[in-house]
């Protein structure tokens, strides 16, 4: 016999607990488990169902997964771009008075106040564009996951192009809030939320049971 | 080594369903938490294994959305954050090994005389046992008993303590030889296995 199977046979002397002793600990997870709010949102997605809307009789709406963790995280990511994206915006204005000359090859000719007006509509595109794709990844849209990496690539090209520290600065932040929501939002736990959030919209209501 | 069963009852369906409907999790911890729970009483002592236990089921629900599907089988993640917590009672399971040198569970040996004979060859081993494994460094412990105990392969364990497979092997190499060499000097081992299986 040697030491291995030494130990492994007076290791079986220790008895598997009995079932009372595991009591406490699932009691633990188990309020762990209600706790998550993945939980909460099965459960209001599953009273929805139960309860039929008072004017049709039907089913208020189809069973929309609870987003997991990762994809609420990814989401927080994008509205921190969002705000990142605007300060980078308010970065670049104090610049406007130096932009003069050629642009691209054209002679500018623009004022200093149209200049501004640009910088601030064209600045702000971005930040809709987070906003609007983390209340889409939310709710489970799998393109609002493929146009966030395209955003992010958009992003990448954001940072080369910075000029001054406060840019870049903002830029930087930008790119790894986007590298952050991309990276999670292509885990497979996200991937498994879009393809349920997929099947429930294209489930006919009449299909919609309890669990 | 992955591998998939392609059963819905396996451990990583279970985990993936968990990811929309948690309550599923708490099949796993079914299915797993008494063996998990003996281990970490042998290891800490079945008080700290009571808190242990939900310790490590809650540090694997918390991190359920990061377990990699392509393993059907949960238990060498399971043991890996249980070992991991273990290691934060090190004086725990240092103080376990000290109180198990003084308890004494007899072998059932018809003749008295042998039952009195395997039962003080079985303190004395698992004394000797005990104080080998009070010695080894924490790693090479992990490695040991994760085999020894919890029958994991190398490739387990290296997946549940996150270090290579020729560490493992290396780790469990230089376990096995200190062990040897505490028992080797009183032939312990030897006189227990002979009085066991003459039952």
């Amino acid at each position: 016999m040697n030491e291995i199977e030494l130990l492994r046979e007076l290791a079986q002397e220790t008895p598997l607990p009995a079932p009372a002793e595991l009591d406490a600990a699932r009691a633990r997870l188990v309020a762990a488990i209600t706790t998550d709010p993945a939980a909460y949102a099965a459960a209001a997605a599953r009273a929805a169902v139960e309860q039929p809307g008072p004017s049709t009789g039907q089913p208020t709406g189809p069973l929309q997964p609870a987003a997991p963790k990762p994809v609420l995280a990814a989401a927080k990511f994008m509205y921190g771009g969002a705000v990142t994206s605007a300060a980078y915006v308010i970065a670049i204005l104090p610049f406007v008075g130096s932009i003069h000359g050629k642009v691209l090859g054209y002679r500018l000719t623009a004022t200093p106040l149209t200049i501004t007006v640009v910088i601030v509509v064209f600045g702000l595109v971005p930040v809709a564009l987070w906003l609007w794709m983390a209340r889409a990844v939310g709710q489970g849209r799998n393109w609002a996951r493929i146009l966030s990496a395209v955003l992010f690539t958009l992003a990448t090209l954001q940072l080369i192009e910075g000029r001054g520290v406060a840019q870049v600065f903002c830029a930087a932040l930008t790119w790894l809030s986007g590298l952050a929501a991309v990276w999670l939002l292509w885990r497979p736990a996200s991937s498994a939320f879009f393809k349920s959030a997929r099947a429930a919209r294209s489930r006919p209501p009449s299909q919609i049971s309890g669990p | 080594m992955k591998r998939r069963r392609g059963s819905a009852a396996d451990d990583a369906a279970v985990i993936e369903s968990s990811w929309l409907e948690p309550e599923r999790f708490a099949v796993l911890f079914d299915r797993h938490a008494p063996h998990i729970h003996r281990y970490l009483a042998r290891r800490a002592g079945r008080q700290v294994a009571d808190d242990l236990v939900a310790e490590t089921f809650l540090t694997a629900f918390a991190k359920r959305d990061r377990y990699d599907l392509g393993y059907s089988d949960a238990r060498p993640w399971l043991y890996g954050i249980a070992t991991n917590l273990v290691g934060q009672h090190r004086r725990d399971e240092v103080r376990q090994y000290r109180i198990m040198q003084g308890a004494v569970a007899e072998p059932e040996v018809p003749d008295h005389a042998d039952r009195v004979a395997a039962g003080v060859t079985a303190q004395a081993t698992r004394a000797l046992l005990d104080a080998a494994l009070a010695e080894l460094s924490a790693g090479d412990r992990d490695v040991l008993l994760l085999i020894a105990w919890e029958q994991l392969t190398y490739q387990e364990v290296s997946r549940a303590l996150a270090i290579p497979a020729g560490t493992v092997r290396s780790r469990l190499h230089r376990a096995r030889t200190k062990v040897r060499q505490v028992l080797a000097g009183t032939g312990a081992a030897a006189t227990y296995e002979e009085l066991t299986t003459n039952e």
